[in-house]
């Protein structure tokens, strides 16, 4: 039963959103310090929480597709789309995409959904390294992570191919990652997006997940991608790899031997900083929740279980 | 730290019809016992799954694949009851006999009732598709005290004339003056790419977006037979024209659950919608579905196939 109903007046278009596999029993959208709204959705009940973080503003809460049916069978799972897409409010400004601001939502939408503390599940940057910061700054909350193809910037090079062409100045071509660019993605977004996902997603059979991931894409806005492109990373190597050593709560790294966006270098590493276990999915890219779903929800429910928490009531905020 | 699999990057596989089979997938669920049964000198495999009753036989289609086309079926059906697969003469680990009268219909359905013998099946639930159906009338209407109850998907049977643009495949044994399309329908093609035929074969059969996986399937079992087999499947005998369709069709008396892609371009829906009119059955419609909906909507057909068994434990 869906007890509130969500309204995102700003929003351009609808996010595309085929038949699910399971409901909402609950949605909401929260605001923060900084008033922007970011729209969740709960699913089933039982503790731990999980709490699905989006990689936006890309994509949104529907890359968890195959994930929320099946944890939240056990357990109480919130998903929610990052501010820039999905049914959250779509700043333009590159401040509201400040590193703080994506952890404070995080925070904004535990705290709206009664949720003292959470297992924290999340992909690349976006995923991974927000849940780090949390788990370091705000220790209580955070009763453990999986780290799906870890996002921890600085952690080791970019790769070179990432890095050849210029973002901002116009180019001669548009192959492969010159598609990264400022100017490309203003004429043909679609194109980009479709681009960027096959380019994540090179394991055979894959036309549906990159066609879903290509859509939430869609249902973002170039304006978006780009005040989010501009803000500033506000951390060096060496406050990264403390943030990263302040972490406290179990953690368990899955990444793919053929990840195109994050090197494997950077799952190694965190991996030695923290001690935390690492499952290296041969074969596998960028996308491994979307991909190899059962795996992943497999992985993410033995962690779970594996943390000893007696089920029991949550405490209500 | 530990290590997970994901499936390999699809390598390029020579074109050439002696290409070595493709190593077998892990599956869902293996068979609680197998075995061969053999008549005239021709050995047929078969695989049985769970217990209980009723047992669902499900019936070899075209030998341009085997008992493996049912993969998605098999692991759900053998929850609830009993499943006997058998691959057709001609593929899989069934014997490739070298006459075309081997591979006539009522061969089929003989090895049928040899392997419901051998699996101490007195009765069974049929399931069919495509080129099944001849077999699966034969048996519905010849032998009605072994069937249950049938189902047929996206049947094959000379019902409704043939589609247009078709017209190369009355040529099949004739030298074409082209490749295109249906053209490669065609003994003569065959023998020269079997591979080719096959992808454009399967891609006819499973035009739905996003099925690069059950085609890379289809084509590997397609493999695993040989041009001359199947050439000596595509002559062989069948049940006959119209008239004698509509003859043994007119036999039938179990019940019939007919399910049909509204997309099938292989043989169109009107197909099934008539078999389901003559025999009163029910028709299930797959709507944007194409000719393998128990590859393509697995789901869809698995709680189809259900619930037409349980609704014959309530009717008997």
């Amino acid at each position: 039963m869906v007890t509130e109903s969500r309204t995102s007046p700003d929003r351009a278009s609808a996010p595309s959103d085929g038949t699910r596999a399971r409901q909402p029993t609950r949605r909401g959208l929260a605001a923060g310090p900084d008033s922007v709204r970011i729209a969740w959705e709960e699913f089933g009940s039982g503790s731990p929480a999980i709490v699905l973080l989006p990689s936006s503003p890309i994509i949104h809460s529907r890359q968890w597709k195959a994930q929320i049916h099946f944890l939240s069978r056990q357990w109480r799972v919130i998903a929610f789309d990052g501010r820039g897409n999905g049914g959250s409010d779509r700043p333009t400004d590159p401040a509201a995409y400040h590193d703080d601001r994506i952890v404070e939502d995080i925070a904004t939408v535990m705290d709206a959904t009664g949720t003292d503390q959470a297992v924290l599940v999340g992909l690349c940057v976006d995923g991974v390294w927000r849940a780090i910061r949390l788990a370091a700054e705000d220790p209580g909350r955070v009763l453990g992570i999986v780290a799906f193809s870890v996002g921890v910037p600085r952690l080791s090079p970019v790769p070179t191919y990432k890095t050849e062409h210029s973002f901002e100045d116009e180019l001669e071509t548009d192959e492969g990652w010159a598609k990264m660019n400022r100017h490309y993605w203003r004429r043909d977004y679609p194109g980009f997006a479709r681009w960027f996902f096959s380019e994540m997603t090179t394991e055979p059979h894959s036309t549906k997940a990159i066609e879903d991931a290509a859509g939430w894409a869609t249902d973002g806005a170039v304006d978006v991608m780009l005040a989010d492109r501009e803000a500033d990373f506000p951390f060096d190597l060496e406050a990264v790899e403390a943030t990263c050593r302040r972490v406290r709560c179990p953690m368990l790294i899955v990444h793919g031997s053929e990840d195109r966006c994050q090197p494997i270098a950077r799952a190694h590493r965190l991996a030695e900083i923290t001690g935390a276990p690492l499952i290296v999915v041969e074969g596998a890219n960028h996308m491994i929740p979307g991909r190899h779903p059962v795996l992943a929800n497999l992985l993410i429910r033995d962690f779970v279980k594996g943390l000893g928490q007696t089920p029991g009531p949550e405490v209500a905020r | 730290m530990a290590a997970a699999r994901a499936p390999e990057r699809a390598a390029p596989e020579p074109r050439a019809a002696a290409a070595p089979a493709p190593r077998e997938q892990a599956r869902a669920r293996y068979p609680d016992s197998t075995g061969f049964i053999e008549r005239d000198g021709v050995r047929i495999f078969y695989e049985v799954y769970g217990s209980g009753e009723p047992t669902v036989l499900m019936l070899p289609t075209w030998s341009i694949v085997h008992a493996r086309i049912w993969k998605m079926q098999i692991p759900d059906l053998a929850r609830r009851g009993r499943v006997v697969t058998f691959d057709p003469r001609g593929n899989g680990r069934s014997d490739r006999p070298s006459t075309a009268e081997a591979y006539a219909e009522r061969e089929f359905a003989a090895d049928a009732l040899a392997v419901m013998d051998a699996t101490a099946t007195d009765r069974a639930v049929l399931v069919t598709l495509s080129m099944g159906a001849q077999r699966g009338l034969l048996l519905a209407a010849d032998h009605p005290e072994r069937v249950a109850g049938v189902v047929f998907i996206g049947p094959a049977l000379a019902l409704q004339p043939s589609i247009p643009g078709r017209e190369p495949v009355n040529n099949f044994m004739d030298r074409l003056d082209t490749d295109d399309g249906w053209a490669k329908y065609n003994a003569l093609f065959w023998r020269r790419d079997f591979r080719a035929f096959l992808e454009f074969f399967q891609g006819q059969c499973l035009t739905e977006a996003h099925s690069t996986k059950p085609i890379e399937d289809a084509v590997g079992w397609g493999l695993e037979t040989d041009p001359e087999s199947l050439i000596l499947s595509e002559i062989a005998p069948g049940i006959g024209d119209r008239q004698a369709t509509l003859a043994r069709i007119a036999r039938v008396r179990c019940p019939v659950l007919v399910i049909h892609g509204r997309a099938d371009a292989i043989r169109p829906h009107a197909h099934g919608q008539e078999l389901a009119r003559l025999t009163d059955g029910r028709l299930i419609t797959i709507e944007g579905g194409g000719h393998l909906p128990n590859a393509r909507d697995p789901i869809k057909v698995n709680l189809a196939i259900r619930d037409f068994i349980r609704g014959l434990d309530g009717g008997s």
